[in-house]
């Protein structure tokens, strides 16, 4: 037979991780091969059962469910389904299930158990998937996944939790909570825990829903908490809080409670290497320096997507990175330029500032001088400082800012009442060159000098933004610019421009939309959050966005922006520059199926955003 | 003995008066084995899923080039039980077989004999359905070549995915537009991948996926499906 000219086999080929296999067995593995095709929604293997073959899918998409029911896994095309089974010795554990018609072929267990046993890349490929959802690591960040592997919860524990009782006041938890400087305590009802309190409910249930501090802590805590073993794997914990998304983990063993487990543990461990990171930024003495430590940001990048954090906190991870290098450059060039002769705020701007920041950055920044700043005496200094800061970022890779929003131009380097009458002048006559403005300074943060230059003015753009009609409508028609494809399948709409024509854009069409919705909400409530998804989240809880509104958009944010940081990961692996242009044809079914439904969210708040702003009004 | 095999000349019927009479041989192995009742269910049913390459579409004139099939069992297509064969023939090939079905003059000399392809094939298809999209040419073709070669018609059990294609859509629809059935179209609905076509296995592989395809979207287990309902 002429196997070795089919079409089947050369899916088998290419297929990780038999793309290395001689050809020879190749043929064989084609030749043995069974076909199979399950309609949507068919369960084909189910706990106890004994299965035989290892699934490749061909087309389609499949849930792999645990004995909890939570969602364990995802397969799609070229992925493998039943390894774990058959290499156990049959006894299926998980529920498998089509997700999406699918087409599978079959390989027979005994052929293999062969292959992992004579190839190394097959039993580790097989291996490093058997216990969690996380991707092979590249060479060089290999540790990362490792670690999160064989690291058990118990490990990562510090100290106790604090417990308290449902009938303990909310005043006197919270007195607990900060005297212990605790972030989570945990609330039982005699031995049982009925509920978890996060430092997070006393702003959003305490403050912004006015409920008194004498009332009973189980009046803003979240019931019945999910919990995890101590002996269970870091791993699992970390895929546990991105499912749930949620940041603490309570560990019990039986009725005992072990402590609590916090995102922050999982960084610490999984991150190391981050903190040590940064730690070496702020400790280098040269921009020479700097620039070695900053060429470690993209493998950095790669093995933080590997270990299946949210893009949330990735984006938080990796501006912390160009925060400590914009600090670094800040105090090397004080250092040799003196202390500043008046006091001075250093502002970043767009995604540093939103904890946003991806696979790739310009640096937008500005300086806000005291007022009693003089031209003549002052001048000098501040243009040296911004030009060393702005150079140093460019060679470290934040490239300079094309639009010129930079401390380095002389329009954004401007004392305090200058920099009042930017901001009264956007919000009072939002001609358009202004609102390409807004999108850029009404993201802010300043990391360096005397904060309160900045926080003195937020607070006064904030009062006027909110009640200012005219600008919010300008500012929401803005927001609608860009849209994001209607289809998905043949209504791609693609960019102009090269070699990119035939992608996607991430960024501008998915990313950005969410970007500019959420802070006309932000603005419209008068909130000074500035990160997406906080903006969304405190939007929701002042009432400003439905909750179904603002989870739609979170989720449609997140899923766009860690497909993104996936195909930057991608990019960088195979030694590209990463960029945000995605061929539809490297999205799995499963990716555009939930592509799809991102958009589709996106959109529905873009046009419930032009009604309820009254856009139409402004043309 | 039936009252539906009194009243029609039911294949299976012909099979075994054919029987008593070819007892040995490549058709014998064929004609020894009942042709599957019409009870029988597809999970039970064995399938040869098969195709054929040839020359043109007029039986009287044109000939086999190629052969291939595979097996269906059980709900599953088996690889292990597939087969590809070059029917030599000493006719010039028509310009379109050559761009078609990339079969070269020189593959076709050095191909095997028809009657070496029909005495693998045919004891292959003892006791099974074959399985065609539109498979009035495999039909035709195969019946005109036993005929030629051992003086007998072969009784089949033919099932075929462009009729029940025409059937599921001719109830939504009165008139189903003819390109419309075509197996790569067929594939495409049922979200299979598109194989480049023409490869006389490669083809038999692709009507034994669109089987499998059709018999899941009935939403009935295979146990309950019967050969009768095709």
């Amino acid at each position: 037979m002429e196997i070795e000219q089919l079409e089947i086999r050369d899916f088998i080929a290419r297929s990780a991780p038999l793309e290395r296999l001689p050809g020879g067995l190749l043929d064989e593995i084609a030749a043995s091969l069974e076909i199979t095709y399950f309609r949507r929604g068919t369960t084909f293997l189910s706990p106890g059962e004994i299965n035989h073959s290892v699934y490749l899918v061909r087309t389609g998409a499949i849930e792999i469910y645990d004995e909890t029911g939570s969602l364990y896994a995802h397969s799609s095309d070229g992925e493998w389904v039943g390894h774990r089974s058959v290499l156990r010795g049959g006894e299926v554990q998980l529920t498998v299930r089509t997700l999406e018609d699918s087409l599978l072929y079959l390989v027979p267990g005994e052929l293999f158990k062969r292959l992992v046993s004579d190839f190394t890349e097959v039993a580790r490929f097989f291996d490093e998937r058997a216990t969690d959802r996380l991707r092979s690591a590249t060479e060089g960040v290999h540790g990362y996944a490792d670690a999160l592997n064989t690291v058990q919860v118990r490990e990562l524990l510090h100290g106790g939790a604090l417990v308290v009782q449902r009938t303990d006041s909310i005043g006197e938890v919270a007195r607990q909570m900060s005297q212990l400087d605790a972030s989570a305590c945990l609330v039982v009802d005699g031995d049982e825990i009925v509920g978890i309190v996060t430092d997070r409910a006393f702003c959003t249930q305490v403050a912004a829903r006015g409920i008194g501090v004498s009332g009973p802590i189980a009046r803003i805590m979240t019931p019945n908490p999910i919990t995890i073993d101590p002996n269970s794997v870091a791993a699992e914990a970390m895929a546990l809080m991105a499912r749930r998304n949620i940041k603490h983990l309570p560990v019990t063993h039986g009725s005992e409670v072990m402590g609590i487990l916090t995102a922050t543990d999982l960084l610490r461990r999984q991150g190391h290497n981050i903190v040590y990171l940064v730690n070496r930024i702020h400790e280098a003495k040269t921009t020479e320096e700097l620039v070695t430590l900053a060429g470690q940001l993209p493998e950095t990048l790669v093995a933080l997507v590997e270990s299946s954090m949210t893009a949330y906190d990735i984006g938080h991870v990796v501006s912390s990175v160009g925060e400590a290098i914009t600090v670094r450059l800040l105090r090397m060039a004080e250092d040799e330029l003196g202390d500043p002769p008046i006091p001075y705020a250093w502002v970043v701007a767009g995604s540093l500032a939103r904890d946003e920041q991806a696979g790739r950055s310009d640096q937008d920044n500005a300086i806000i001088l005291s007022d009693n700043y003089r031209e003549s005496s002052h001048g000098e200094f501040f243009e040296q400082l911004a030009r060393r800061v702005s150079d140093g970022l460019d060679a470290c890779g934040y490239e300079y800012c094309p639009g010129d929003v930079m401390a380095t131009n002389p329009r954004w380097r401007q004392p305090q009442k200058v920099w009042s009458g930017y901001y009264r002048e956007w919000i009072e006559s939002p001609e358009p060159k202004a609102l390409m403005y807004t999108s850029i300074f009404f993201d802010v943060r300043a990391i360096h000098g005397t904060v309160s230059l900045l926080d003195e003015i937020k607070k006064d753009v904030l009062a006027r933004a909110r009640g200012n009609s005219i600008f919010l409508a300008h500012l929401a028609g803005n927001a609608l610019q860009f849209h994001p494809p209607l289809g998905l399948f043949r209504n791609f709409v693609l960019e102009a421009g090269g070699t990119e024509e035939k992608a996607l854009n991430l960024k501008k069409r998915g990313v950005v939309p969410v970007i500019d919705l959420a802070r006309v909400f932000a603005l419209a409530s008068g909130l000074a959050e500035i990160n997406t998804q906080d903006r969304l989240e405190a939007a929701a809880a002042s009432g400003g966005l439905s909750e179904t509104g603002m989870s739609d958009l979170r989720y449609a944010f997140e899923f766009i922006g860690a497909l993104r940081l996936r195909h930057q990961a991608e990019q960088i692996r195979r030694g590209q520059e990463p960029d945000n242009f995605v061929a539809p044809e490297r999205l799995s079914s499963l990716e555009r199926r939930h592509l799809k439904d991102a958009f589709e969210a996106v959109r529905t708040m873009q046009k419930a955003m032009g009604s309820r702003f009254q856009v139409a009004r402004l043309s | 003995m039936n009252l539906a095999d009194l009243l029609f000349r039911s294949p299976e019927r012909r099979r075994r008066r054919l029987a008593s009479s070819h007892p040995t041989g490549p058709l014998g192995a064929y004609l020894s084995r009942p042709l599957p009742s019409d009870k029988v269910t597809i999970q039970d049913l064995e399938i040869l899923s098969l195709d054929l390459e040839t020359t043109g579409l007029d039986v009287c004139k044109d000939s086999i080039l190629s052969v291939g099939y595979t097996l269906v069992r059980g709900g599953r297509v088996v690889l292990s039980e597939s087969g590809h064969h070059i029917v030599r023939t000493d006719a010039p090939l028509p310009r379109e077989s050559v761009v078609i079905h990339k079969i070269s003059d020189d593959q076709v000399r050095e191909g095997q004999e028809l009657v070496d392809v029909l005495g693998e094939l045919v004891p292959k298809l003892a006791g099974r359905a074959l399985l065609a999209h539109f498979s009035r040419i495999e039909r035709r073709f195969l019946e005109a070549a036993t005929q030629e070669i051992w003086g007998v018609k072969l009784p089949l059990v033919v099932i075929d995915t462009l009729e029940i294609e025409r059937r599921k859509l001719g109830r939504v629809q009165s008139e189903v537009a003819p390109h419309y059935l075509r197996l790569f179209n067929c594939r495409d609905r049922y979200g299979l991948p598109r194989y480049r076509a023409h490869n006389a296995l490669e083809d038999a592989i692709a009507t034994a996926e669109l089987f499998l395809a059709q018999m899941a979207h009935r939403g009935r287990s295979l146990d309950r499906i019967r050969l009768r309902d095709m």
